[in-house]
């Protein structure tokens, strides 16, 4: 997630910030859980549910029209073919895209596996 | 007056049964995680007790059982059988000094019958660069099929599992 977080840091979670009816918004950062909530990713929400992403030589596009990532400074020029997300999928992706896409763990995540919002 | 004991009786026939069986689905859970942790404990302190690579290698293929089925998914090659994850540990056991493995967030559900089990888990790989000390962590998440062989339970399938897909 550099530069916007840095690794080896504490981050605080909200784990009560989609509760009640509240969904992640489009760049959001996450903590999203694996088996459990004690091995967390932290990525960024850039596609929400029914929508179509793509990636074209490193740039997002959503619906076909490319998305506007001011927290992106290192980029590659990554192609991800188009997925449309199912109503209870979100598009994420850390912020550090200066790697190999191969190398990077990004995709579509349920949302019952979101844990909660990024704080800090 | 028969129904008012009986009726009591078999309440209480129910409840006794009832703890006893969770009683014991606990014992086996309980069971698969400290066989779990044995197989970490096992990885991680291999390098360090002085036994050869081959004898480390047998010993943790003793977790696993003869037909046991490696699916790390990303299109690798599933690896199969006991005698293939063994000879791949005594490859590997050399480079294994700077590396440690460490289970989190077990989760295991008994199969009906209480000779096999599901257990969903977040495998941490901790490697330590031996030049500079600095550490670096990847996860994977897994979901493993067990299976009582005598008094152990031993791994029968490992599958990786996409946390994003």
């Amino acid at each position: 997630m550099l530069p916007t977080y840095q690794p080896d840091k504490l981050n605080l979670v909200n784990r009560l910030a989609y509760v009640g009816g509240e969904r992640p918004m489009r760049n959001d950062v996450v903590a999203i859980q694996m088996a459990g909530p004690h091995v967390l990713y932290v990525k960024r929400v850039i596609g929400l549910p029914n929508e179509r992403v793509s990636v074209v030589d490193g740039v997002v596009n959503i619906n076909g029209a490319p998305l506007n990532e001011p927290y992106v400074k290192y980029r590659r020029p990554w192609t991800v073919d188009e997925v449309t997300l199912g109503p209870t999928e979100y598009f994420v992706i850390g912020d550090n895209r200066g790697m190999a896409a191969g190398d990077h763990d990004f995709g579509r995540a349920e949302l019952k596996r979101i844990l909660g919002k990024v704080v800090f | 007056m028969l129904r008012r004991v009986l009726l009591p009786s078999a309440a209480v026939v129910l409840l006794v049964a009832g703890v006893w069986y969770f009683s014991q689905a606990n014992d086996e859970t309980a069971d698969i995680r400290r066989r779990l942790q044995a197989l970490c404990d096992d990885v991680n302190s291999s390098t360090t007790d002085g036994r050869g690579p081959e004898a480390r290698a047998a010993q943790l293929g003793m977790f696993f059982t003869d037909d046991v089925d490696v699916d790390l998914g990303g299109g690798a090659t599933p690896i199969k059988g006991r005698a293939t994850i063994v000879a791949m540990a005594a490859r590997l056991q050399p480079r294994t000094a700077a590396f440690k493995l460490q289970f989190e967030d077990v989760a295991v559900a008994m199969d009906p019958g209480g000779n096999s089990a599901s257990v969903h888990l977040t495998a941490e790989f901790i490697r330590r660069n031996l030049l500079t000390g600095e550490q670096s962590l990847d996860a994977r998440e897994f979901t493993l099929g067990m299976r009582r062989v005598a008094a152990d339970w031993e791994i029968q399938r490992v599958t990786a599992v996409d946390t994003l897909k």
